[in-house]
C-alpha cells in the first residue's frame, strides 16, 4: 500500500486527527480575551483601590494595636550594665502577617466567586458562548482560558497586598519561607475557588443561581466544615467504664484538726495525696462512666477549610533566644501557628486527660509524639475538588450537545 | 483490504461535495419536537432559503447544522462531513450567525474580529488584514475602532455576518441576517450573499422577509410544524390558487368598467395604487391583460399584489387558519 494511501486512510479512520484538544495558545487567545473584556467593563481602579485600602486601614490599626498590647519598658531601662535584665519584646511583625493573611484570605472568599459564578450561563444569556463554541476552540481552551483570565484578576488582588505583606516583614519576626509559602496557598485556594464557581455556572442556568450558590459553596468550605466539626464532635464521644481504687481513712486526718478562730491565716493548703500518709484504714472501689470525645476521628473535616489549610501550612516560626543569656524566648503571639497547632491536636488520639492517674506522674509528651499536619490533607482536598469542577465545566462545553439541562438554550 | 477500499472511496466521494445534504432530521427537547423530520439540499453556490412560521423548528435545524445540538436521528452531511461525529471538521468549513447573539459590547469591531480569526487559528499575521478585509466588506471601515455597543442594530448585524466570514467558510448558515436591517443594508446583503454564492459557497439563510428572499434565494425549502413542506427552485415556483394581481391604468375609471364588463373579481377598495384583481396564474393574467389592451384601457402596470414567495408562504399555511 502506497504512503499516500495510508494517509488517506488515517485521516478518514481518525475523526480528529491534527487538531489537539488543546494548545497553549487556544487557552491564551480566550484568557486574553477575557481579561480584555474584564478590564473593559469592570470599574477596576475603584475596586483596586478599595481593597487596597480596606487593608491597608485594617493593617495599620492591626500594627497600632498590637504595639499598644505589647509590654513595654521605660528607655531607662534598657541598655547598660548592672540594669535589670529585661528580654528584649517580642516582634509585632509576627501576629501582623498572620493577622494581615487570614483577613487577606477572608476578604478575597468574598471577592473570588464573583469572578467566574457568570462566566459560562452569564455568557450564554448574552448570547456569545455559542458563537464561542462553534469556533475551532476546544472546550478545554474555553473552560481554561475563562478560568485562566479570572485566576490572573484575583491574583491582582493578592499582588496589591506586597506592600503591606513587607511591611510586616519590616516589623520582624516573619521569615521569607513563610511570607512566600502562605502566599502561594493564598493564591492556589483562590484558584480552586474560581475553579468551583465556574463550574456552578457550568452547570446552572440561570447566573444568578450560580452566583448565590458560589458563595454557599465558600461558606460550606470556610464555615460549614467548621460547624460540621463542632456538630460531629459530640457524636465521637465514647463511654467506658472506669473503676478506681481508692483508699478511706475513717478518722480525719490530723492536719484538719488545726483550728483558726480570728480567720487571720489563710484556709489551708488541701492535703497531698494521703495515701502517702501511711497506711489507710482501707481501700474502696469505685466504678464510674466517662465519657471522652474523640476528635481525632472527624479532624479531617476542618481539612478542607482554607483558613485551616494557611495556617497549618504556614512554616512555624523560628525561635528566638536571648542575645544574652542565649536562653530561648518566649514566642510572639502567632494566629497561624495557633490555628495550626490546634487543629494538629485534633489529630492526636492519645488523650491525656483520659487515663485515671493516681498517684503517677503524668509523662512528658515528647516532641517526637507531635501529631502530624493537617494541611497537605486539605490543599490535596481541595485542589482535586478544583481540578473535578474543571472536568465537569469542560464536559458541559461540549458540543454537540445530547441532552440539555432543563431551562438552558444552547444559543 | 476490501475494507479500506471503501474508505478510500468514501473520503474521495465525500471530501469535494459542498454544501448541505439533510434527511430525516429529527431533534426533540424533552415532550417538545422542535424538529419532526426535516430534509433539505442546499448545494453548493446557491442561496437557499429556509422558510417557515415561527416555531417550525428553523432555528433548531440551524443550530443543528452548525454542530451545536446532537439530532434524535437522521443523516447530515456538511461540506461533505457528519456535525456529530467531526464537529471539528464542520465548523472549519461554516460560517454561523445566529438569530439572537450578543457581541462583546465594549471591544471595537476590529477586536471582536481579531479574537474570533485568532479562535478561527488563522495565522496571527492574518489577523489584523483579514478584520479589515472584512469590515471593508460590510461597509463597517468607519466603526472599526469604535466600540460594539455604540453600533445601531443593522450595524451589529453586518458585524455578525462579518465574524461568520472570518475563516473564509464554505457553507454560511445565516438565521434571520436581515432583522433590523434597513431598506439599503437589505440591498447590501443581498449583494453581499449572492457574491459568496458566485464564489462557489452554500448559503443557508432563514427569514421571514420573503420580498428579499425572493432576490436574493435559488431555491426555496418551505418548513412548518418540524416538517419539510416543500423545496423548490424559485423559477420553478408557481402559485395555484388565486391571489390578487394589481392592476394600474391611467384612466381608472375606464379600468373599473372594463374589468366589470370582463367579470373579474375586485377585492378592496380601489384606490392610488391601483386595483387588486383575483387571478389563477400568469396564463390569466396575460389574457386578462390582452383583453384590457383590447377595451383600449391605458394599462401601465399588472403585476402579483405580493411577491411569488409570498404567495406561495400563504397558499402553505393556508391550512392553519
Amino acid at each position: 500500500m502506497s504512503t499516500a494511501a495510508q494517509q488517506v486512510i488515517e485521516r478518514g479512520g481518525d475523526p480528529e486527527p491534527r487538531v489537539p484538544r488543546m494548545s497553549w495558545r487556544g487557552i491564551a487567545t480566550v484568557a486574553m480575551h477575557e481579561f480584555r473584556i474584564r478590564l473593559r467593563t469592570g470599574r477596576w481602579r475603584w475596586l483596586l483601590g478599595a481593597w487596597f485600602v480596606v487593608l491597608l486601614v485594617f493593617t495599620s490599626l492591626l500594627r497600632w494595636a498590637l504595639a499598644a498590647a505589647r509590654p513595654t519598658f521605660p528607655a531607662y531601662y534598657m541598655g547598660g550594665p548592672g540594669q535589670v535584665d529585661i528580654p528584649p519584646p517580642p516582634p509585632i511583625g509576627t501576629p501582623m502577617f498572620g493577622g494581615l493573611m487570614l483577613f487577606v484570605l477572608g476578604l478575597a472568599l468574598l471577592v473570588v466567586p464573583a469572578l467566574t459564578a457568570q462566566s459560562v450561563n452569564g455568557d450564554r444569556e448574552r448570547g456569545v458562548l455559542a458563537t464561542l463554541q462553534v469556533t475551532l476552540l476546544t472546550p478545554t481552551e474555553i473552560a481554561l482560558g475563562k478560568l485562566l483570565a479570572a485566576w490572573l484578576t484575583a491574583l491582582v488582588f493578592l499582588a496589591t497586598t506586597v506592600p503591606l505583606v513587607v511591611w510586616s516583614v519590616i516589623e520582624g519576626g516573619v521569615g521569607l519561607g513563610r511570607v512566600v509559602v502562605t502566599m502561594l496557598v493564598v493564591a492556589l485556594l483562590l484558584g480552586v475557588v474560581c475553579a468551583v464557581a465556574q463550574c456552578l455556572s457550568a452547570l446552572l442556568a440561570r447566573s444568578t443561581t450560580s452566583a448565590v450558590l458560589s458563595y454557599m459553596a465558600v461558606f460550606a468550605l470556610a464555615v460549614g466544615t467548621v460547624i460540621a466539626f463542632a456538630l460531629t464532635l459530640p457524636l465521637t464521644a465514647e463511654t467506658r467504664s472506669v473503676t478506681e481504687r481508692f483508699p478511706v481513712w475513717d478518722g480525719p486526718p490530723p492536719e484538719e484538726e488545726f483550728i483558726d478562730p480570728d480567720g487571720r491565716f489563710p484556709p489551708p493548703a488541701p492535703p497531698t495525696p494521703p495515701g502517702r500518709q501511711g497506711e489507710p484504714d482501707r481501700w474502696e472501689t469505685q466504678t464510674y462512666q466517662v465519657s471522652d470525645v474523640r476528635p481525632e476521628k472527624v479532624w479531617w473535616l476542618l481539612a478542607p477549610n482554607p483558613f485551616v489549610i494557611l495556617a497549618d501550612a504556614a512554616p512555624s516560626t523560628q525561635p528566638r533566644f536571648d542575645p544574652r543569656s542565649g536562653a530561648r524566648l518566649a514566642e510572639p503571639l502567632d494566629p497561624l501557628g495557633e490555628i495550626g497547632h490546634a487543629v494538629r491536636e485534633a489529630r492526636d488520639p492519645s488523650d491525656h486527660r483520659a487515663e485515671p492517674r493516681f498517684d503517677t506522674v503524668p509523662p512528658e509528651p515528647t516532641p517526637e509524639q507531635q501529631p502530624g499536619p493537617v494541611w497537605p490533607y486539605g490543599l490535596v482536598f481541595d485542589v482535586l475538588l478544583g481540578a473535578g469542577a474543571v472536568a465537569l465545566t469542560i464536559r458541559r462545553l461540549r458540543t454537540p450537545v445530547r441532552k440539555l439541562p432543563r431551562g438552558v438554550r444552547i444559543a | 483490504m476490501a475494507e479500506t477500499e471503501v474508505l478510500v472511496a468514501a473520503g474521495g466521494a465525500s471530501a469535494p461535495q459542498g454544501g448541505i445534504v439533510a434527511a430525516n432530521v429529527r431533534r426533540t427537547f424533552g415532550d417538545v419536537v422542535a424538529v419532526d423530520d426535516i430534509g433539505l439540499a442546499a448545494p453548493a453556490g446557491c442561496v437557499t432559503a429556509l422558510v417557515g412560521p415561527n416555531g417550525a423548528g428553523k432555528t433548531t435545524l440551524l443550530l443543528v447544522l452548525a454542530t451545536l445540538l446532537t439530532p434524535d436521528a437522521g443523516q447530515i452531511r456538511v461540506a461533505g462531513y457528519d456535525p456529530v461525529r467531526e464537529p471539528r471538521e464542520v465548523r472549519a468549513r461554516i460560517g454561523w450567525m445566529p438569530d439572537a447573539f450578543g457581541t462583546y459590547d465594549t471591544l471595537t469591531a476590529r477586536e471582536v474580529l481579531e479574537f474570533v480569526a485568532a479562535a478561527y487559528r488563522l495565522p496571527r499575521a492574518r489577523h489584523t488584514v483579514r478584520a479589515r478585509e472584512l469590515l471593508a466588506l460590510v461597509h463597517l471601515a468607519q466603526f472599526a475602532d469604535r466600540p460594539v455597543h455604540v453600533l445601531s442594530r443593522g450595524q451589529k448585524q453586518r458585524l455578525g455576518l462579518a465574524r461568520a466570514l472570518v475563516h473564509d467558510p464554505a457553507v454560511l448558515l445565516l438565521d434571520e441576517p436581515a432583522a433590523g436591517l434597513d431598506p439599503r443594508s437589505r440591498i447590501e446583503l443581498r449583494g453581499i450573499l449572492r457574491g459568496l454564492a458566485a464564489e462557489g459557497r452554500a448559503v443557508l439563510v432563514s427569514s421571514h422577509v420573503l420580498a428579499e428572499l425572493e432576490e436574493t434565494a435559488d431555491r426555496v425549502v418551505f418548513v412548518d410544524g418540524g416538517r419539510t413542506v416543500d423545496e423548490h427552485h424559485l423559477a420553478d415556483l408557481r402559485p395555484t390558487q388565486r391571489r390578487p394581481w394589481r392592476l394600474r391604468a391611467l384612466d381608472q375609471e375606464l379600468l373599473l368598467s372594463s374589468l366589470a364588463g370582463l367579470g373579474a373579481v375586485i377585492t378592496g377598495e380601489p384606490g392610488l395604487a391601483g386595483v387588486e384583481v383575483m387571478l389563477a396564474g400568469d396564463e390569466e393574467a396575460a389574457e386578462l391583460v390582452a383583453a384590457l389592451v383590447r377595451d383600449g384601457v391605458p394599462i401601465v402596470a399588472c403585476a402579483p399584489a405580493a411577491g411569488t414567495l409570498e404567495a406561495a408562504y400563504l397558499e402553505m399555511t393556508e391550512d392553519r387558519r
